[in-house]
């Protein structure tokens, strides 16, 4: 967060791109980060806004975060301006409620750093990009099931044969040294009462 | 007599029939994961029209440890080692990233010395990374002496921080609340020998390697980078000031100590080739050393006896919020962004990290069409990228 | 749109180019040149020469086990998981032992595993050690054939034999 005055940039949100619906998250505390939320279906507008409008400009988007939150997910776009004279750099976030197909549109045309971050954000989360070139997994292969970065992920057991945790390298006996041994001296005793 | 291998006489084509049937495709290479010039396991697939580059698309994931998500189980302490391993050649730079990322939201002052220890072991970072790009840059174009050159300097810095820290590469060594542990006034002595045989091996890289003519062929006016064009990619670091525009975060939005001293931004300037092209972003990393060594100076003047360790809790627990943190790594900017539930957790809700290399990774398919496939290996070692950081 | 920038060349340019191309390239063969007599080698011949390690280098574990209190702290610290402690009351009336640094120890090790094929020898765990009987020693030569043979346990009475050589007074 620098040099951004929350109130002001949400009111040209709001003024300039209809259905915005900017709203300010104050953060509880000055050390924190504050960001503004805009509505899912209006996101490309408001991208493209923030990067030709005159007043508060922004050209280049540095990073987007996607967090689960259990009863919605979050996309968060780091958009920045650089100018050595007039820097500036916020969070705009975006909150997408289905769990089960949720697409968000894509900002790639806007700026080309997202290319990459959205097919991120789909690998990890699920969260399709309306309208982007190349929307494929990322960095897991592409044949893997399920998105990681999710609360309620469980790994796959096996992936083309191999085992996605294979039992030799758990450890188990280790972990559960006290219980065996717990469980051997209770059977001999036992077996000495007997 | 006829045998039965007789096919007869074949039909003889004409010129025009044949030349209609010759097929002209595009040629499939596989710049694959295991290949000497790109800086660890990226597969490019590039594919190419005889030996110009048509397409050129980058395939990642190959070194992928899921680093976010362990990073959810994790205590704010034992996150420190796993932040080392992205970044694996600047490993003091990540740690810093995040450190400052988790003292933001838990407010605790730093005390002056670990301050000054931590810019201190920074700079020497970004020296040996340097070296390292210099160096791996110049075995890619086939030059096998600066290597080693490089490589024996390095050494004295990763022998120092062995001493101090007790590792050579993933060093564990800056804490939340300040640095592990202190250097002693020989080390520092030391520090300052090293960096006074640096200065000298500088201009000695500078006539063997920068002003060659081979080399100058090489890299210069191949891969040029606009400014616009880093703009809308979002690269930051050596690419972005390779393209002429003079935007560093040490200077522009300080952090720690760096508004006390006095240093200069290098900028890409064309004295050789075309602002944005390859040999402008190599001379960038080459004068940023010399940089580093007048901060390094600066600082070992102002270090003053005192403690290295702030007061931190035993357990860290951090409120409900998130933060978003950026500083100069060696290869751009590296951003944490930093996302705490509050309820007494000991861990992350959500630990993102944005890693340059990712972002500059994006460019090759940008860069690679119209170029030939020598020029393309000359690029990707011009953007300089480490695989740990890419996939995480 | 290609990245690649094609420049216009002459006559000028072409007697220019070749010039420059011997200046420099004689320029940097006469820096190597140098090398041939004027400077040390920088190598040092391993395995006929070791390097002595600094005093904080972190290499291999070693747990000093009759000195170990049985708190935890190290297998609560570690990153990755890889210390497996057990252990249990002492029987009623039996003698308490003491530490080197005067700590009382209270309870009877059972199991002080660590698994080194797991370990990142980050040192978080040596940090928080209160009697500081789990160390880093310098042993860097440790590989073995097979992924069991790298879970050590520290009770066993070859680990412990390492004691003389690691422990230090």
């Amino acid at each position: 967060m620098l040099n951004v005055d929350f109130n002001k940039l949400a009111s040209l949100i709001n003024a300039n791109v209809q259905g915005a619906n900017a709203t300010v998250n104050n953060a509880e505390d000055a050390k924190f980060d504050s960001s503004i939320t805009v509505e899912a279906s209006k996101i490309f507008a408001v991208c493209e806004f923030l990067k030709t409008n005159k007043e508060m400009p922004f050209n280049s988007l540095q990073c987007i975060s996607g967090v689960d939150w259990v009863e919605f997910m979050e996309v968060c776009y780091m958009v920045a301006h650089f100018d050595t004279t007039a820097p500036r750099e916020f969070i705009l976030k975006v909150k997408v409620t289905d769990r089960v197909a949720p697409t968000v549109d894509s900002v790639v045309k806007v700026w080309a750093a997202a290319n990459y971050q959205e097919r991120e954000v789909y690998d990890m989360f699920g969260i399709k990009f309306n309208n982007h070139p190349d929307m494929r997994r990322i960095l897991c292969p592409d044949d893997w099931q399920g998105w990681p970065l999710r609360k309620d992920y469980v790994a796959q057991k096996d992936y083309n044969g191999m085992a996605v945790y294979p039992d030799n390298k758990m450890n188990f006996e280790d972990r559960e040294f006290i219980v065996r041994q717990d469980m051997i001296k209770k059977a001999q005793l036992a077996a000495s009462s007997n | 007599m006829q045998s039965k291998w007789d096919i007869g006489e074949p039909e003889k084509p004409t010129i025009n029939s044949e030349t209609e049937q010759l097929k002209s495709e595009l040629l499939t290479l596989n710049m694959g994961p295991q290949h000497p010039a790109t800086h660890g396991v990226l597969r490019v697939e590039i594919w190419t029209d005889s030996e110009i580059v048509a397409h050129a698309i980058p395939h990642l994931g190959y070194l992928h440890r899921c680093m976010e998500k362990h990073a959810e189980n994790l205590d704010y302490r034992g996150i420190i080692p796993f932040v080392d391993r992205l970044d694996y050649l600047a490993s003091m730079s990540m740690e810093w990233g995040y450190v400052m990322a988790v003292e933001k939201m838990l407010g605790t002052e730093v005390p002056r010395r670990a301050e000054l220890l931590r810019i201190l072991t920074a700079e020497l970072q970004r020296i040996a990374s340097h070296l390292m790009a210099f160096g791996t840059y110049a075995l890619d174009l086939g030059a096998f002496t600066p290597f080693l050159y490089a490589f024996e300097e390095r050494e004295k810095i990763l022998r120092l921080f062995e001493e101090v820290s007790g590792a050579r590469l993933l060093y564990n060594y800056i804490w939340i609340g300040g640095v592990w542990n202190d250097w002693t006034d020989d080390q520092i002595a030391r520090v300052s020998s090293f960096v006074d045989v640096m200065e000298q091996e500088a201009k000695k890289y500078h006539e063997l390697v920068s002003l060659n003519k081979i080399f100058v062929e090489r890299t210069s006016n191949v891969g040029v980078l606009t400014v616009e064009d880093c703009f809308t990619y979002g690269a930051t670091g050596p690419v972005l000031r390779g393209s002429g525009y003079k935007w560093d975060l040490r200077k522009n939005k300080p952090y720690s100590l760096y508004s006390e001293l006095e240093f200069d931004v290098p900028v890409g300037d064309g004295e050789r080739g075309v602002v944005g092209d390859c040999w402008n972003r190599y001379i960038v990393r080459m004068r940023e050393v010399v940089e580093s060594i007048k901060i390094i100076r600066q600082v070992i003047d102002k270090l003053e006896p005192g403690p290295v360790m702030g007061k931190v809790p035993k357990i860290i627990k951090l409120p409900k919020g998130e933060v978003y943190v950026r500083s100069e790594a060696p290869r751009g900017e590296i951003g944490f962004h930093l996302v705490s539930e509050g309820n007494d957790s000991k861990t992350p809700y959500r630990l993102k990290v944005k890693s340059p290399c990712f972002t500059h990774t994006s460019m090759l398919p940008h860069m690679a069409p119209g170029q030939m496939v020598a020029d393309f290996v000359a690029s990707i070692g011009s953007i300089d990228i480490v695989l740990g950081e890419v996939d995480r | 749109m290609s990245t690649t920038v094609h420049e216009s060349s002459s006559v000028k340019e072409y007697f220019k180019a070749l010039y420059d191309g011997i200046y420099t390239t004689a320029k940097g063969m006469w820096i190597t040149f140098r090398y041939v007599w004027a400077v040390k080698p920088a190598s040092i011949e391993y395995p006929e020469v070791r390097e002595v390690l600094p005093e904080r280098a972190r290499m291999r574990l070693f747990n000093d086990a009759q000195n170990c209190i049985s708190c935890t702290q190290c297998a609560m610290a570690c990153p990755v998981d890889c210390i497996y402690i057990a252990s249990e009351k002492l029987p009623e009336g039996a003698e308490i032992k003491k530490t080197s640094n005067g700590q009382p120890i209270r309870l009877k090790l059972t199991q002080f595993t660590i698994d080194t094929s797991l370990c990142c020898y980050c040192g978080l765990c040596t940090t928080v050690c209160p009697t500081e009987c789990l160390t880093h020693s310098h042993d860097y030569e440790f590989s073995q054939y097979t992924i069991d043979a790298m879970k050590y346990d520290y009770l066993a009475p070859d680990v412990v034999a390492w004691r003389d050589r690691i422990v230090k007074a």
